[in-house]
């Protein structure tokens, strides 16, 4: 034991980490249920990280026999790298190899998918059944488009308006008939029933408005179901995650540990599944911070962990340990009395008098014990003048070397997006003071994706040739502003036709190959009906001889009629007794040889897409710049998106009555722009270098910086949702009281961006700006202003930390990289959705292939 | 579109076939790509092939997929990263082996082995010394076969076809030579530092000119959606193509007619898919 022991030291001492006492409990603590509460800055990550090490290292538990799960695919990359990080370096003193590539790690979502894909997880020799899972954007467009008269049949209405208007009123409370909205309404209503375990065949008494709601579910996960491949939405796929876990003959001791961080932020069916997975071994060890707890929007319920040691008690049958990682290593201790002091603000005493709605005697402390004024508060005045001091003052910084880089300054908003299409002032006034004195911001999410330059000009370029769509017979605000978008695009985009003659000229060709493929689809269309022939009927050789002689027919028409291949195969196809029926061959006659995504990389040829990319392809140009390619790659991954929903092929048929620009304009982007897409983020790079980063508070979690500055102190405090009443009545689950949700939940939400600060904190005072109630305490605080700040009591800027490492493949990048680095940077490194190029698909199918033939030997040769 | 079948009796190729078209299925709509008809029947051959012509190996494989990790490895300019590769492993008696499966041409990998026994070399280092495990042999699988293979098969000419598959060699035996290791983890450092130093120029036009009997920018480039924006591309196929190409209102490189026609058959398939959509 004392080994051991000395083996952990020695370790700690290697990468000079010096635990606390709490924080070594944590790491050392042995067997039964675990619970950490880990305040602001308190090393939460690191402690897991030890934790998961020592288990390995000197507990010698298998990497496989250990479950741990995160939030974020960010966070979960950064447990991968640490550990093996640690790992390596426990194999310098020990000789033994750690592998960590059996472990279940990562965040939920990948570890459910494990579950329900791998093989260990399903009995030995038998193959998981596939399945496809829906994210967020395919969901919607499944739901809108496939699904949805089928979804709505159980509501019994005639007209598509009145279901839609009776969803819109039962889930939000809305008079309103847009599809659109049902559509998102209908989903949110799908994810929280899944997420409650809310399924159809469970008996649960609700009113009859909430009956139709069930059965329309029900008639969703009939259609998921009804193929083949089943499909899987996020929040379905832990349902099944669950199913499987519990009909597997060993489901509840597959783990000997079952680590899960950020408690607080986990659902109903998660903690199912964590209860399970632990239920024979009880070790279960969850971290997390009630006081940070920001996703009840998606499905998360914070009593999970406030009510951990009850429920504990109750499923495990024993009472968790309960260690508080309660030293704050991240701020001032100014910094910390502030946010303490601010989340007492509000009453957090249950109603029956017996407990809270929050974790109680925290006792957070500072470790930096630095008296100096680390909080300040700007002079209430115009918010003009407030913006212009706070633009000075970053600058100031910088110029007194406080800090390296502005994105080390982060501007937090409780919300950044425009509002029903008027900006975000708080946003805009900021960024136009900071821009005043010479300084550029980022802010991903403060406007939408089409409307970067790069989308603007894309989708101007693809408009002249695609074509206009046509106006729709309902008219709303909505598609007004989305008109104005199109227009926008073609303005934008006009110039670089302009002074380009060749893209002109592209442009021009493949508009008159379009019109070509419609005038020939009428040519044929005329010759079936002169003849009387039904587009149904199956195509001979006499079909195609009189169909090549149809009047104006154009050459390439007649071409690929007369083509020895296409006689081939109407004959062979005939003969086979699966005849091509005659739209099958008016379709082909007419297709043209390229799609939007052809479309997308032959523009890509043309100025200013062409310079875009070179922008990316040298790092030590002065110009470098990897914006532009991000973007793009984007906007490679929608039109990829397009092809999948509508068509990746184009045939005469598109052409008529611009049906192309209609599904591309009208219902793909239009639906695009009301979904309000962000642009590119990318999560294993930090903020990019040179920009001041303007932030939501949720962005911002989990993050810190040097400065924060708290742009906006309003909050407007919403109802709660029918939807969440209706789920609270079915399950007559007690939990926060729901006309409370929005008071917590703003606490919290302010909470987090307060505790994001390193050495400053800035509270934006100004006229006329509304302030949430608990959040006007800054006031008696009597915080030192800003302009009185002595920036020489700010303690100096500091090197970056170096990170861990990455890892690359052999193959995926190595080789990939040597066979051309642009090919790799642009599919692998950015994530281009490729049109044409096959090689990876063909590999992927292959190796899935031959792995299967594999395993089913190896099952095989074990008897089974 | 279903591939074509021929009997074969053997209820194992049944399976095969069963497993292909269900992760056919799967990836087409993962990554919503579909494969030419001709593509397609030679992923299915591959498999198939493979398994026929490598039995012994395939029914002896022990572990299939192992992940191996190489970590704690230091860039010419400081950075830290790890390597990683997945094998097939095969223990036979005695003797172990590690195969990496590729679907590549064995011509090319017997011509060129040197970037595969790189490979091997690394893995093989990892198995041996980190995860201190005995090791024997290491050998590529290389799936693609021949032109003349492929022919007899199409025409059903069953005589050509047992004699080219009995020519047909896609075993590769590379033996692993430690003495190179510290060479290619230095290489491979290199490039590491150059992804994060975002060095992504493409190949140089000669490097496209070059490549042997199939010139790189045959092989690689025309299957490079991202040719048209690629500098090196455009030179390269101005200088070949000579004046007509610069006679052209603008730079293009369509697909042949063969091309297309798969193109268009993999994705308009068999159904009226166009006149249902409203």
């Amino acid at each position: 034991m004392a080994k051991k022991l000395d083996l952990l030291t020695s370790l700690f001492s290697a990468v000079g980490f010096t635990p606390n006492d709490s924080q070594r409990a944590a790491i050392l603590h042995e067997a039964g249920p675990l619970f950490l509460t880990a305040g602001p800055g308190s090393g939460k990550t690191r402690v897991l990280l030890w934790r998961t090490v020592n288990l390995i290292v000197c507990k010698e538990v298998p990497p496989e026999r250990i479950f741990l799960s995160t939030f974020t695919e960010k966070a979960a990359h950064q447990l991968k790298v640490g550990l093996r990080y640690l790992l390596a370096i426990a194999t310098s003193q020990t000789g033994r190899h750690y592998d960590i590539s059996g472990m279940a790690v990562g965040t939920v979502h990948s570890i459910c998918r494990q579950m329900i894909t791998d093989r260990r997880f399903s009995p030995p020799g038998a193959r998981p059944n596939p399945v496809v899972l829906l994210d967020e954007l395919t969901q919607y467009f499944q739901v809108s488009r496939r699904a949805w008269d089928h979804l709505v049949a159980p509501l019994g209405k005639e007209k598509p308006e009145d279901a839609q208007r009776f969803l819109n009123k039962t889930i939000e409370d809305a008079d309103n008939g847009s599809k659109h909205l049902a559509v998102l309404n209908a989903i949110k209503a799908f994810n929280r029933f899944a997420e409650e375990s809310i399924l159809p065949e469970r008996e649960l008494t609700c009113d009859d408005d909430w009956k139709l709601i069930r059965e329309v579910h029900a008639a969703y996960i009939n259609w998921l179901n009804q193929d083949e491949v089943q499909k899987v939405d996020l929040s379905l796929l832990q349902q099944k995650a669950l199913q499987v876990l519990q009909t597997h003959p060993e489901g509840t001791r597959l783990f000997d540990h079952v680590i899960v961080d950020e408690y607080q932020d986990t659902n109903a069916i998660q903690e199912d599944l964590f209860f399970h997975l632990a239920g024979g071994s009880t070790n279960l060890t969850v971290v997390g911070d009630d006081d940070q707890a920001l996703y009840r929007f998606r499905g998360a319920t914070v009593e999970n962990l406030v009510q951990f040691p009850e429920r504990c008690a109750q499923r495990l049958g024993v009472e968790p340990t309960r260690i508080d990682l309660n030293i704050n290593y991240r701020s001032r201790s100014q910094v910390v009395d502030v946010y303490t002091h601010f989340i007492d603000r509000i009453d957090w005493c249950k109603q029956s008098g017996q407990g809270h709605y929050r974790v109680q005697n925290k006792n957070i402390q500072a470790h930096r014990q630095d008296p100096r004024p680390s909080v300040v508060v700007t002079e209430k005045a115009d918010s003009e003048d407030v913006y212009a001091e706070l633009a000075a003052f970053i600058k100031q910084l910088k110029q007194e070397g406080k800090i390296n880089d502005y994105n080390e300054v982060a501007v937090l908003f409780p919300s950044v997006r425009p509002h029903n299409g008027t900006p975000n002032a708080a946003v805009t006034g900021m960024r136009d003071a900071l821009q005043a004195h010479g300084m550029r911001v980022y802010a991903p999410r403060a406007g939408r994706f089409l409307e970067t330059e790069e989308a603007t000009v894309v989708m101007g370029l693809l408009r002249m040739i695609i074509g206009t769509p046509h106006e729709p017979e309902w008219n709303s605000h909505s598609y007004q502003e989305f008109r104005r978008w199109l227009s926008r695009c073609r303005r934008e985009a006009l110039p670089y036709v302009e002074q380009d003659k060749q893209l002109k000229a592209f442009i021009d060709d493949r508009v008159a190959e379009k019109q070509q493929a419609a005038d020939d689809l009428t040519a044929l269309q005329k010759v079936l009906q002169k003849k009387k022939w039904a587009p149904t009927d199956a195509c001979t050789l006499e079909h195609v001889a009189a169909l090549t002689k149809a009047t104006n027919l154009s050459t390439r028409a007649i071409k690929a009629l007369s083509s020895k291949y296409f006689r081939d195969m109407v004959a062979n196809r005939a003969k086979a007794g699966n005849p091509l029926t005659l739209t099958y061959v008016l379709n082909r006659t007419t297709a043209l040889d390229w799609n939007v995504l052809d479309l997308f990389y032959q523009l890509a040829g043309f100025a200013p897409l062409r310079s875009w990319f070179q922008l990316a392809e040298d790092g030590t140009r002065e110009d470098y710049d990897e914006g532009p390619i991000c973007n793009l790659a984007l906007l490679s991954q929608y039109i990829g998106r397009y092809q999948d929903e509508f068509t990746a092929i184009l045939t005469g048929w598109y052409m008529h009555e611009e049906r192309l620009a209609n599904s591309f304009f009208r219902q793909y982007c239009y639906a695009l722009w009301r979904l309000g897409e962000s642009e590119y983020e990318n999560d294993d790079d930090p903020f990019p270098r040179g920009r001041v980063p303007f932030l939501t508070i949720h962005q911002s979690k989990g993050l810190e910086f040097k400065v924060v500055i708290l742009g906006n102190m309003g909050r407007r405090l919403r109802e709660p949702s029918p939807l969440e009443v209706a789920v609270r009545d079915m399950l007559g689950k007690e939990g926060e009281p729901l006309e409370r949700h929005a008071e917590f939940d703003a606490m919290r939400l302010f909470y987090v961006a307060l505790s994001r600060a390193k050495d400053l904190l800035v509270f934006v005072d100004k006229k006329g700006g509304h302030v949430f109630q608990p959040l006007k305490c800054f006031r008696d605080l009597q915080l030192p202003k800003l302009h009185d700040l002595d920036i020489a009591t700010l303690p100096p800027a500091t090197a970056e930390v170096d990170d861990m490492g990455k890892a690359y493949s052999f193959t995926g990048d190595y080789t990939s990289y040597l066979t051309c680095p642009r090919q790799y940077m642009i599919f692998d490194k950015y994530g281009f959705v490729p049109s044409r190029q096959q090689t990876r698909l063909f590999g992927h199918l292959v190796h899935r292939t031959v792995e299967d033939l594999h395993q089913f030997l190896i099952a095989q040769r074990h008897g089974n | 579109m279903a591939t074509r079948k021929k009997p074969t009796g053997d209820p194992m190729e049944e399976r095969i076939r069963d497993h292909f078209e269900r992760n056919y299925e799967l990836l087409r709509m993962e990554s919503g790509q579909v494969l030419t008809n001709e593509l397609k029947q030679e992923a299915l051959n591959q498999v198939l092939f493979y398994y026929r012509k490598m039995k012994h190996v395939a029914e002896n494989v022990t572990r299939t997929e192992v992940r191996l990790a190489l970590p704690e490895q230091r860039t010419p300019q400081g950075r830290r990263f790890t390597i990683e590769g997945v094998v097939d492993v095969v223990q036979e008696g005695d003797e172990t082996w590690l195969y990496d499966i590729k679907t590549h041409d064995p011509e090319y990998v017997r011509q060129q082995p040197e970037s595969y026994e790189q490979q091997l070399n690394v893995y093989a280092h990892i198995w041996q010394n980190l995860q201190r495990q005995p090791l024997h042999h290491t050998a590529i699988i290389a799936t693609q076969y021949p032109k003349a293979m492929k022919q007899a098969w199409r025409t059903n000419d069953l005589a050509a076809f047992l004699f080219e598959f009995e020519r047909w060699d896609p075993l590769i035996v590379l033996p692993f030579d430690q003495g190179r290791l510290e060479e290619t983890l230095g290489s491979f450092g290199e490039v590491v530092d150059a992804i994060e130093g975002k060095q992504f120029l493409p190949r140089t036009e000669e490097d496209l000119d070059g490549g042997g009997k199939r010139r790189f920018a045959t092989r690689a480039c025309r299957n490079c959606d991202a040719r048209f924006s690629c500098s090196s591309y455009r030179g390269w196929a101005r200088k070949r193509t000579g004046n007509d190409r610069s006679a052209a209102k603008y730079f293009s490189d369509p697909a042949t007619d063969a091309e297309q026609n798969d193109w268009v058959d993999g994705n308009l398939g068999s159904e009226d898919q166009t006149t249902s959509e409203s």
